[in-house]
């Protein structure tokens, strides 16, 4: 009788929950998957025309652009903050003086809303008056600096420096975590083995946080294939197209061109892309799981 | 077994959380530059008392100039119609233009709103979402008070739904100091902007400020080239889908474009700045010309604007009939209004003679209401008018005479041009795919 009341018990907590996701996430999320299949203006009621959207988006060059530019976007975003990231993590995880400032000015960014870190960083870029060509002019290192966000070939990659100076203190204090629930015996054990500081991290601490790792690289792929806040602030996509991303070529179809079934089927281009990212991720990981 | 499938739930229900969060379109997105810029402010109290009638206007005038006027005009008309409360929000003109169609087609939408005459107003005239005010037409008189063109411009199947109230003019501003200096006079035809152009460049000035963050700059000099190249019949046909993209005119526009990209006359890494951004070397002197629509007065200082000028768009081929740009914006009443009585009586007042007068004192915008004194004009204004009143035809602008996808696509192409002029022919068959996609869906 009281086990079978205990049972009940989490399910009834678990019913808000559910019918408020159900609601506000899944219901606009089937409602999108709807949309993806119509020509709707946003002012009319939708008509249904089938999978013309899609057939439509991968003939259109903005679209592989953006898609493209995601996939960079993602190489760089899965790599350059978690090794960074990680190797702050391992730094300032000793008793080093002043640890906590540092660990406090590297996360600093997260903080920061991304609005805000767009636009500071636009006048950073800021070709004319911009500290960093300012720096750059007044050492002579370059005759004429970049126009950073200006110029087609590196816009993408200067707003991508960006989201990675956000991104890598938010990875580090992940690390961190979970390296202070690293048992401090087993590296002892290694020590006492006889094992050199790189073995010791390749063979024991890498290994123990294999959980962080899964975590710390489903944020990044979906990070880096929701990117849209920067891309917007810094160029709306600019010059060119030539930093459009998914989401930001989404948002422009539906609310600035009023496409709204086109956007929905760029959504839903991106809904079963992170989930084949993250599926094939996790599948993998859970290989490897088993052999320990 | 039981920590492998812990972590995969955590994993999945993230990866849901976070993939549908970026698969909605959230509305917070329409807004987040309005947040960081704070531009929404109410202005009027938004508890009324019972016994005033409420009224909701939203409006697009977010430069500083014409929200103080904007502001003023609304004080007026609350002190003259003490029974109305006006709830009035100023939303920045960029988020204004992308959150229209939610205001239209909300339950309450507000009851007024700023718009743009011509094309963009059609849109939402077929689609019915805009109210007939033929009613305040005729019982203000303004059939008779309104230039023909006017009320054409605001005329559907015989009834007028849009009420025009102000315009302003394009030119190419520039400074006459810096073309006293060097001895310039104000070009009129394209050989000589070209050489005043060299002039400039030879002397370490940048002739041709420019920002094109938001693209639309960049058109007024497709709008611009293209009449006076192919002349204004060929433009707004091209403009309303009569014309293709791939014809030898169009791409004649590009060739006069590319020269002036080849020699270096724009201001450098004009991508990267919004148009207000690019006037920062245009007010330093670093640069001296700048095509603008009147507006630009309204961001400069005043002892700049004492030294400020304009000139025609130079004329290429005299045979050709001249246009000019001149945009009209003014107000429309929302189809679903749940004040319509209260919004009539405020578009009674903004399109009268009062308002327009105030609008042309504080900005320097023409008023369309025949009724305004005209003496009290400014030099400046006089010059305007007379501008317009020597073109053989009047466009709205790029973005206002086409529909808004194809003018997205338009101005991508331009950009695109901008930055490799030799792709031009490649981005003109890409716009004419598109334009023959978007003009058979209208």
């Amino acid at each position: 009788m009281l086990s079978k009341r205990r049972n009940l018990v989490p399910y009834l907590f678990l019913l808000i929950p559910v019918i408020v996701y159900l609601i506000w996430i899944i219901g606009p999320m089937m409602y999108t998957f709807y949309l993806s299949l119509t020509d709707w203006n946003g002012l009319v009621t939708p008509s249904f025309i089938g999978l013309e959207n899609f057939e439509r988006l991968f003939r259109d060059k903005v679209f592989v652009l953006s898609l493209i530019n995601n996939l960079k976007w993602l190489l760089a975003f899965t790599t350059i903050p978690v090794v960074l990231g990680l190797g702050l993590a391992m730094v300032l995880n000793q008793a080093i003086p002043g640890e906590k400032i540092f660990k406090m000015s590297f996360y600093m960014p997260m903080v920061l809303a991304t609005v805000v870190s767009g636009l500071i960083w636009g006048w950073l870029y800021h070709p004319r008056g911009g500290l960093i060509n300012f720096i750059l002019e007044t050492t002579h290192i370059v005759e004429k600096g970049p126009g950073w966000l200006s110029d087609r070939d590196i816009v993408l990659w200067s707003i991508i420096i960006v989201a990675i100076w956000r991104q890598v203190g938010y990875v580090m204090v992940l690390y961190l975590a979970g390296l202070k629930s690293i048992n401090p015996q087993l590296i002892e054990a290694a020590h006492i083995d006889g094992a050199s500081y790189w073995r010791t991290f390749w063979s024991v601490i890498l290994p123990l946080l294999a959980p962080v790792t899964t975590i710390v690289m489903v944020i990044s792929v979906i990070d880096s294939l929701r990117a849209f806040d920067l891309v917007s602030i810094m160029t709306r996509g600019g010059p060119a197209n030539a930093s459009s991303v998914l989401a930001n070529f989404m948002y422009i179809e539906s609310f600035n061109n009023y496409k709204m079934g086109y956007g929905a089927a760029i959504a839903v281009v991106m809904f079963f892309l992170s989930l084949a990212f993250i599926l094939v991720y996790l599948w993998r990981v859970m290989q490897d799981e088993m052999e320990y | 077994m039981n920590r492998k499938g812990f972590w995969v739930l955590i994993s999945l229900a993230m990866i849901l959380v976070i993939i549908m969060s970026a698969c909605q379109p959230q509305t917070e997105f329409v807004t987040t530059e309005v947040k960081v810029t704070e531009i929404v402010e109410k202005i009027s109290e938004v508890e009324v008392p019972v016994d005033k009638r409420v009224l909701i206007y939203n409006s697009y005038m977010s430069d500083p100039d014409p929200r103080v006027a904007d502001a003023d005009a609304v004080q007026i008309f609350q002190e003259d119609h003490p029974d109305y409360e006006i709830v009035h929000s100023t939303v920045a003109h960029e988020d204004f233009k992308q959150a229209i169609r939610a205001y239209l087609t909300a339950s309450t939408p507000p009851d007024v709103m700023t718009w743009f005459a011509g094309n963009r107003a059609r849109f939402f005239i077929d689609n019915d979402l805009i109210m007939d005010i033929s009613d305040v037409w005729e019982s203000e008189g303004w059939n008779e008070s309104y230039p023909k063109g006017f009320r054409a411009l605001s005329t559907v199947d015989g009834n007028q739904y849009f009420l025009p109230t102000s315009w302003y003019w394009w030119a190419v501003y520039y400074r006459p100091s810096i073309f006293a200096e060097l001895n310039l006079e104000p070009p009129e035809t394209w050989e000589e902007f070209l050489e005043v152009n060299e002039t400039l460049k030879e002397n370490g000035i940048t002739p041709l400020a420019i920002g094109t963050k938001y693209r639309w700059t960049a058109a007024a000099w497709f709008d611009y080239l293209n009449m006076r190249i192919n002349g204004p019949q060929f433009h707004i046909d091209l403009m309303l889908c009569k014309e293709s993209y791939d014809d030898a005119r169009v791409a004649k526009v590009f060739e006069y474009w590319g020269d002036l990209l080849e020699n270096g006359y724009f201001l450098e890494d004009a991508a990267a700045y919004s148009w207000s951004e690019a006037l920062e070397p245009f007010i330093a002197g670093d640069a001296a010309m700048y095509l603008m629509g009147d507006f630009i007065r309204d961001s400069l200082p005043d002892e700049i604007e004492a030294d400020l000028d304009f000139f025609r768009f130079p004329i290429i081929d005299p045979s050709v009939p001249v246009g000019e740009d001149a945009p009209t914006d003014g107000f429309f009443i929302a189809a679903n209004s749940q004040h319509p009585e209260a919004a009539k009586a405020f578009l009674a007042y903004l399109g009268g003679v009062d308002y327009q007068t105030l609008f042309a004192e504080d900005l320097g915008r023409l008023p369309t209401n025949s009724g305004v004194d005209r003496t009290m004009f400014t030099a400046q204004q006089q010059k305007g008018m007379e501008l317009i009143d020597g073109a053989d035809f009047v466009a709205q602008f790029y973005d206002r005479d086409t529909t808004p996808e194809l003018a997205d696509e338009g101005m991508n192409a331009f950009m695109a041009f901008w930055d490799d002029p030799d792709s031009i022919a490649d981005l003109l068959a890409d716009l004419e795919a598109a334009r023959q996609e978007i003009c058979t869906i209208e």
